[in-house]
């Protein structure tokens, strides 16, 4: 009996034991500011928690135009030109730049003693060299600049030759980024410790992990406020949301609004939306039979309640679209709302002889849009449109995007170029084929629109334009979208951006 | 001995032939095209045609596979195109974080469910084989993502003990640990007693208690060992299992491994990577399983020796 509770005694003895030297591994193990050690403190240091992954930060390859690149890239290297936070176009290396009488040509005029990270001078060949980089590398931002070259005129100005006229040249040039002469094309050595005339360098880079940025002292600006600001990739929402609360990161964007009245509520956090360049895209694919006529397409439309969808699903950040192209890009011109009316879509498709026995193919690639699809196919079903909702992975989508294998095509379409020419002037032309619609006369306007630099004569010809693609209904452009920020009330200077690319350089922390 | 490892190597290198082939020929009959997925929609016919000739797309299958075989026997994985460096690279960048997050999941299974089974194997059917039984059904049934999430609720946003994502630090390494070895306990535990109830009643048990020996002695000096076959068989499997299937656990804690990076050229069709990934994995698995086979024949003379 005694050896018994003696072997008990033993055993629980052991067990405080193990249990004591557990708390204490987990003590050791702790974060000692409770959780706190990254942000919040007046540290100079910010975190921030990006949408997307960060790959690479070669901004000509292949992952160039990937919103992780792009965010990265504008930190480190600088541009001809770039859009300030509301989608306005600045001289970032260029002071001016002018267009020929044609619009063939454009002409920038260089900055003077700019120089890169490590000092050495940046001119007109390091600017000529990373174009004819980026139109090497064949990479998606290359497709902007077809059959265009650049030559330098002298150490302080280049010029970029299209073979036709090309008014949106400055605004495609936002994702163009210089390089010094002599990077190569698969230049890991450099990539690992790039040099950039930006307002950061890299400290230390780990790709889909984390990207740290130190102030640029060479920076020919002002000097960055941060002291250091890291860029970490928190692929799930919900972690990225729980590092926001518990001080792990700053910054948070792109935040859905069934998550925004949480954020709301919480004292130390200040939550934004800013309108952006995207909008929802619901194309028609003209060529197939039942969706030709202009008159279904337009019934088609009709017969969809998205002012309730929007307020339903998108209270914060969705408003309903009134052109192809939002508010904050160039060449936006409002046009009359369609009003949902299902009695009178139901008729003008019954007179127009609409086949309600056909399911249309509604194809789209993001889960997160689900729920939208859905109450757009339900409300067609009211009226009789059979509809079949198509979720695809990216990658199957994109391939019958172009292969217009669908009816209706959802998207979520941005214009980070903030001028029209890159959505209505490079998507709706005939020569285009990209959703079976061809209009001469819209190609004739969009054409006029492209050879003029003249802003005010531009946004009246995609006035113009967008007339005819509501009208004509070649789709259906229910919702703007907004972008939510969410950051650390002890952040200041913090300005949401347009595009999803906030600069983190005038960001102060409490006391740096 | 010599001989069923060299047996056992010759079946490893089949498999890996076996898994070699078999991913080149799932990735491609997959639907999406990797030139266009890199170029994105707005990319014209010329430019995807010219991007698909740069990655010997363009070529017939049979090539393509040939080919493909023959860089894989030189060790040459090829580039990612997407990633603009060597797939193997990118694939042996996220190794160490993978390893990591398995060997410490791994090691605190295996200590706290061989601890467990040994628990409730030692006296079946009393208070704490029930409460270990029931616990071990709970970790195995919780989903590994809402495992994942409500250790963070707990331990991140409300106590603030540790960190909620990301990597660094060895407090980084706690949560997603865990989380990934809660089902993995479940299963040594349970197999761990089962075994050790099996074993306690054989006959040499018997003998050896007769003999005067002390329970604690029967247990650690006979049984343990021979319950421990069927457990470091599984434990080889299921470590393997964990190096490629840890993907919702690195999703949840941002944790940069393996998983979340086949992922990721999944869904971009980056082929090299893909295939670096999974022979690599495949590797690791018919490397541990060797192991636990080696393992198994030391445990076990009978099977050293070919007796069974």
């Amino acid at each position: 009996m005694t050896r018994t509770r003696e072997r008990r005694r033993s055993r629980l003895v052991r067990l405080a034991t193990t249990a004591t030297a557990g708390a204490a591994l987990l003590a050791a193990c702790t974060t000692t500011t409770g959780g706190d050690d990254t942000g919040g403190a007046d540290d100079g240091e910010v975190t921030v928690a990006g949408t997307y992954p960060i790959e690479s930060l070669d901004p000509h390859g292949a992952q160039g135009a990937s919103t992780g690149t792009q965010l990265a890239a504008q930190e480190i290297f600088s541009r001809l030109v770039k859009p300030d936070a509301d989608g306005t176009l600045k001289g970032d290396l260029a002071t001016s730049w002018k267009p020929n009488k044609d619009v063939t040509a454009w002409t920038f005029t260089l900055r003077d003693g700019v120089t890169f990270s490590d000092g050495s001078a940046l001119d007109a060949d390091d600017v000529v060299a990373s174009f004819q980089r980026m139109t090497g590398l064949n990479g998606p931002n290359a497709g902007n600049f077809p059959g265009d070259t650049m030559t330098r005129t002298s150490a302080t100005e280049v010029v970029l030759h299209s073979p036709a006229p090309d008014a949106s040249v400055p605004g495609k040039l936002g994702t163009f980024y210089v390089l010094p002469t002599g990077v190569g094309k698969d230049d890991t050595a450099f990539f690992n410790h790039p040099v950039g005339s930006g307002p950061f360098t890299v400290a230390a880079f780990t790709p889909s992990e984390s990207l740290a940025l130190v102030p640029n002292s060479k920076y020919r600006g002002t000097r960055p406020a941060p002291r250091r600001v890291t860029i970490r990739d928190i692929p799930e929402l919900a972690a990225r949301l729980t590092a926001l609360r518990t001080g792990e990161v700053d910054v948070v964007w792109g935040i859905p609004d069934d998550q925004l009245a949480a954020l709301k509520g919480q004292k130390d956090l200040t939550v934004r939306t800013v309108p952006s360049s995207a909008e929802f895209t619901m194309w028609f694919n003209s060529s197939v039979s039942a969706l030709k006529d202009a008159e279904v397409r337009r019934a088609i439309w009709q017969a969809v309640d998205f002012g309730t969808i929007i307020r339903e699903l998108y209270p914060e950040t969705g408003r309903p679209a009134d052109a192809p192209v939002t508010g904050v890009v160039l060449g936006h011109v409002a046009q009359q709302p369609v009003t949902y009316d299902p009695k009178a879509a139901k008729a003008a498709l019954t007179a127009a002889g609409f086949d309600f026995t056909r399911k249309l193919r509604l194809q789209f690639a993001n889960a997160e849009f689900r729920p939208f699809v859905q109450a757009v196919v339900s409300d067609l079903q009211k009226v009789g449109v059979r509809v079949d909702p198509l979720e695809k992975e990216q990658a199957a989508f994109t391939e019958d995007l172009l292969a217009l294998k669908w009816d209706i095509n959802f998207q979520q379409l941005a214009t980070p170029s903030y001028d029209a020419a890159s959505n209505l002037g490079r998507l709706y032309t005939c020569a285009a084929e990209r959703m079976g619609y061809c209009n001469r006369r819209l190609d004739g306007v969009l054409a006029a629109a492209g050879a003029t630099a003249d802003k005010k004569r531009r946004t009246d010809l995609y006035g113009q334009a967008s007339r005819i693609i509501w009208q004509d209904a070649v789709g259906m452009y229910p919702m703007s979208v907004s972008i939510a920020y969410a950051w650390n009330s002890h952040l200041t200077g913090f300005v949401p951006d347009a595009s999803g690319l906030p600069d983190f350089a005038t960001v102060r922390t409490g006391g740096s | 001995m010599t001989r069923m490892i060299v047996h056992r190597l010759l079946v490893g290198l089949f498999v890996m032939w076996g898994a070699a082939s078999l991913i080149f020929l799932i990735v491609r009959a997959a639907p999406g095209d990797p030139a266009t997925v890199l170029l994105g929609p707005d990319a014209d016919h010329a430019q995807i045609v010219r991007l698909r000739a740069s990655l010997g797309l363009d070529r017939p299958l049979g090539a393509q596979y040939l080919s493909y075989l023959g860089d894989v026997c030189r060790l040459d994985f090829g580039e990612s195109h997407r990633l603009g460096r060597p797939a193997m690279d990118a694939v042996l960048d996220r190794l160490p974080a993978t390893v990591d997050l398995t060997l410490t999941a791994t090691v605190t299974a295996v200590i706290v469910g061989l601890t467990l089974g040994m628990l409730a194997g030692g006296r079946p059917g009393g208070l704490l084989d029930r409460v270990v039984s029931a616990c071990t059904i709970a970790l195995q049934s919780f989903p590994t993502f809402w495992t994942g999430i409500m250790l963070v609720l707990v331990f991140a946003l409300n106590l603030r003990l540790l960190p909620s994502s990301g990597v660094g630090t060895p407090q980084h390494l706690v949560l997603p640990a865990v989380t990934l070895a809660f089902p993995f306990i479940a299963i040594i535990a349970r197999l761990t007693r089962t075994s050790l109830v099996e074993t306690m009643s054989e006959e040499y048990v018997r003998t050896a208690r007769s003999k005067g020996l002390t329970e604690r002695q029967v247990l650690l000096g006979h049984a343990l060992r021979n319950s421990l076959i069927p457990v470091v068989t599984v434990v080889g499997v299921q470590v393997g299992a964990l190096v490629g299937g840890a993907v919702i656990v690195e999703n949840v804690f941002a944790w940069p491994g393996l998983g979340s990076l086949v992922v990721e050229a999944v869904a971009n069709r980056d082929y090299t990577v893909v295939q670096g990934a999974t022979l690599l994995i495949a590797g690791i698995v018919v490397v541990l399983n060797l192991m636990a086979d080696l393992l198994v024949a030391q445990l076990d003379p009978r099977i050293r020796t070919g007796a069974v």
